[in-house]
């Protein structure tokens, strides 16, 4: 026999529209290498650091922002074992898992591929300085364990109107 | 390849609406009794959620009916529709042969 959860305790954030998960939980993953990607691309312009400033904090703050409203929607509900999950609930855990397996998949399989195509195909040169490790290494390692939340909170259709 | 947001089992029709609406029943009151969020019932009422078997049979249970008169592969007769029908044939069957 599983849990019910209580109604009462539904939020706002819990009531929050299949749509603007999706945008959240977009904006969450994109934000941070986001940053690195614009601040990249910043060093080769004249915009003055001010601007860089700004918009880096705004890409961090997306990801930041986008994580607790992601956490606080799908709470313990993506992790395993999944103990108190009814069984709509654990059947949604495991799709969400499928789906960050193939989103994994695709990013490792895209990301090796355009290294083949650069080294093998041009005979460009890749070197990878600390920077660059830096910002790989932090940023798999902030998405990493959002990953599944924002596939949770991705999948989950909305709930009934008179739920 | 399937998405896994994707529908790919087969609707299952069921009396759940019915059945929780005649007793008097609240969806948070059913959940109680199955074990599951409040939110499931709603979504199995509405046909996008097809219960496991044990879910199913525990649901009968609890309404006290054989599983074939909550959950079916195709649509439901109104019960509106059979009450008055069976109505019928108990009031044509009474008539006095002419």
């Amino acid at each position: 026999m599983t849990q019910s959860s209580a109604k009462q305790d539904d939020s706002r954030i819990d009531r929050l529209p299949q749509r603007f998960r999706r945008v959240i939980a977009v904006t969450t993953l994109v934000g941070l290498p986001g940053m690195y990607v614009w601040s990249a691309f910043w060093l080769t312009t004249s915009v003055p650091n001010l601007v860089w400033g700004q918009l880096s904090f705004l890409l961090i703050g997306a990801t930041i922002a986008g994580s607790f409203v992601l956490y606080r929607f799908v709470r313990d509900r993506a992790s395993m074992p999944g103990a108190g999950l009814d069984e709509r609930r654990r059947h949604l855990r495991d799709q969400a898992w499928v789906l960050c397996y193939q989103i994994l998949s695709a990013v490792v399989v895209i990301g090796v591929a355009i290294v083949a195509i650069l080294v093998l195909g041009f005979g460009r040169v890749v070197t990878l300085d600390a920077t660059s490790v830096g910002a790989v290494a932090l940023s798999v390692g902030v998405l990493i364990p959002i990953l599944p939340i924002a596939a949770l909170a991705w999948i989950e259709p909305d709930p009934p109107a008179d739920a | 390849m399937a998405r896994p947001t994707e529908r790919t089992e087969p609707v299952l029709h069921n009396r759940l609406a019915v059945l929780r609406t005649e007793r008097g029943l609240s969806r948070q009151d059913l959940a109680d009794a199955l074990g599951v969020n409040y939110q499931t019932i709603g979504y199995l009422e509405r046909g996008e959620y097809n219960p496991s078997l044990e879910l199913a049979l525990r649901a009968a249970e609890y309404f006290g009916l054989p599983v074939e008169a909550l959950f079916s592969r195709r649509p439901f007769t109104p019960m509106s529709e059979q009450l008055y029908a069976g109505a019928r044939r108990t009031t044509k069957s009474d008539e006095p042969h002419a």
